[in-house]
């Protein structure tokens, strides 16, 4: 498996905070990447930096082989890496199709100015997503689970390579996270790698290829899900240190 | 309804552009006063309405041109054609080199430091003797209203059809992430600070050549009139009153105004300031979103649109 992205050592700090500490992993092309950990482990850090939203203050990332230093955010969006934010970012204005249509307009591959091409792709992808019935409404009007889809569904239209999912389950009745995990697969079936940050423990477990936990910064653990999930430093960061 | 509205612009436009024909000169006089203003309203559109920064720099633009037809018609004895074309590369130098800084500011920080600009630049202009320091230019006078009034029609026409190809185009599309949301629109692949300092610019050129008609047209300019930061309140004010972000708010917005605040003050003259305030006020409280979204939904709901409105504002 080659590697799409390197992440080398990388850290970032806040003034005295460092979110993210000294981190190296990589991702493999097709393949879905868990990232767990408690809150305030650094997770949505760590998806800034490969986003390009936040620099690293050390270390580099390189992605298809290119290194991200410098690189602004909307440069790696059309290099083909995609992602959802944890705290939805729709544009409340624009109609559910819209919102989906700059994604094509802009995304990876997204160089033509066509819009109406660039509305066949919004709507192609909210019906991958499951929001084909809703694309003539505004934005704002879309309740919880559906501005999760419409994240996805703007991040699916860039046509990305990568793509990064901050908590793209959370606060989903269990069936629909069933539903979303198919999604995932099904999006990974296209060719394309994901990368999954997740506090629902049964569904990243089921999902994820590889699994990687972050602990105050730190990369504690890296590797298969159930091989990961009863390590015991693991479970020391979730469930605090057993008193004996 | 759809299928009618070509037609009724077209019959709109016949009707404007035959004022000076069938107008009083008095109607022509405040129809050019009118238009300028529209086009000022809708050049604020394209950075105020669609890319969501509330400039508060466009009458620099507008002095910018000014001073531009004014520089090369009286102290080069160009023709008016090059002092639009030497005011609107004023405006865009100026865009270009001051839009980078300036808009990474965002909502208030970036309107302060805008009404900065304008009083920066009376200050400089009044002391640049090419510019007539603060003695102000006397352009050579040019009797002839209804080529003004035909002129900023046309420049009015053209910066709605630009704000026309702003809804549907990839442009367009950029500029209305960036209001809604800018961090999601970068992740999402929009160049925000190329495409910020471009709208600026854009919406600067339509400001220097309205101020540059305007400056032909009134034949006198010192750094105070040119400058004047009020002329910038009123932009938003008229395109935020017809619904900013629309392509017809801003102009309906400041037609109205314009003919609100004429007859205000040729039929109750003394305390007209006072009434224009009124109408101001009432707008903002009752329909925030402008005339434009008063069409579009007051239609339904009625009379409870605006106690919506005051509910939504808590006011």
């Amino acid at each position: 498996m080659n590697a799409l992205l390197e992440v080398d050592r990388v850290t970032r700090r806040f003034s005295g905070l460092t979110a993210v500490n000294d981190v190296s992993f990589t991702i493999g092309e097709s393949e879905i990447l868990g990232l767990i950990g408690p809150n305030g482990a650094g997770k949505t850090t760590l998806v800034s930096l490969i986003s390009g939203t936040l620099e690293p203050s050390v270390g580099g990332i390189r992605f298809q082989g290119q290194a991200l230093t410098g690189v602004p955010a909307y440069r790696r969006a059309r290099l083909g890496i995609g992602r959802t934010f944890q705290i939805m970012q729709p544009f409340p204005g624009l109609s559910v199709l819209d919102n989906v249509a700059v994604g094509a307009l802009f995304g990876h591959g997204g160089a033509s100015g066509n819009l109406a091409s660039a509305r066949d792709k919004a709507r192609s992808a909210l019906e991958f997503v499951g929001l084909g019935k809703f694309i003539s409404q505004r934005a704002e009007s879309l309740g919880g689970p559906g501005r999760k889809r419409l994240e996805l569904a703007k991040a699916l239209a860039m046509q990305p390579t990568l793509l990064l999912c901050d908590e793209v389950m959370a606060g989903l009745t269990p069936v629909e996270v069933d539903e979303v995990v198919a999604l995932l697969r099904r999006v990974r079936d296209r060719g394309i790698s994901v990368l999954v940050i997740e506090h629902v423990m049964k569904a990243i477990r089921e999902l994820s290829d590889r699994l990687l936990v972050l602990h105050h910064g730190e990369k504690i653990a890296d590797g298969k899900p159930d091989a990961v999930l009863s390590d015991t430093t693991v479970i020391e960061a979730y469930l605090g240190r057993r008193r004996s | 309804m759809k299928r009618l509205r070509p037609l009724a612009v077209a019959a709109g436009l016949v009707l404007l552009a035959g004022v000076p024909w069938y107008g009083s000169d008095v109607l022509v006089q405040f129809g050019i006063n009118a238009l300028l203003l529209a086009v000022l309203a809708q050049g604020w559109n394209i950075i105020g309405g669609f890319t969501g920064y509330p400039s508060f720099g466009n009458s620099v633009f507008y002095g910018l041109g000014s001073y531009g037809v004014a520089i090369v018609m009286v102290q080069w004895h160009g023709s008016f054609a090059l002092g639009l074309a030497f005011g609107v590369a004023l405006a865009v130098v100026f865009a270009f080199v001051l839009g980078a800084p300036i808009l990474r500011l965002r909502g208030h920080y970036f309107a302060i430091a805008t009404l900065g600009l304008a009083q920066v630049m009376a200050a400089i202009i009044a002391n640049v003797p090419l510019a007539g320091q603060n003695i102000g230019l006397v352009l050579p006078p040019l009797n002839d209203d209804r080529m003004f009034y035909e002129l900023a029609l046309t420049l009015l026409i053209a910066a709605t059809a630009t704000v026309y190809w702003l809804t549907r185009s990839r442009f367009g599309f950029g500029l209305i992430a960036i209001r809604e949301n800018e961090e999601g629109a970068a992740v999402m692949g929009v160049d925000t600070t190329r495409y910020k300092v471009l709208a600026f610019t854009l919406s600067g050129t339509f400001s220097a050549l309205a101020g540059g008609i305007h400056a032909y047209w009134i034949t006198f300019l010192d750094p105070e009139s040119a400058f004047d930061i009020s002329l910038n309140v009123k932009m938003i004010i008229m395109a935020v009153f017809g619904g900013a972000g629309t392509v017809f708010g801003p102009i309906v917005g400041a037609l109205s105004l314009s003919g609100i605040s004429e007859l205000l003050s040729s039929e109750v003259t003394r305390v007209a300031g006072l009434f224009f305030g009124i109408v101001i006020v009432a707008a903002v409280v009752l329909m925030p979103r402008g005339l434009a979204d008063l069409a579009r939904r007051g239609r339904r709901a009625g009379w409870r649109y605006f106690i919506e409105n005051i509910r939504a504002n808590r006011l």
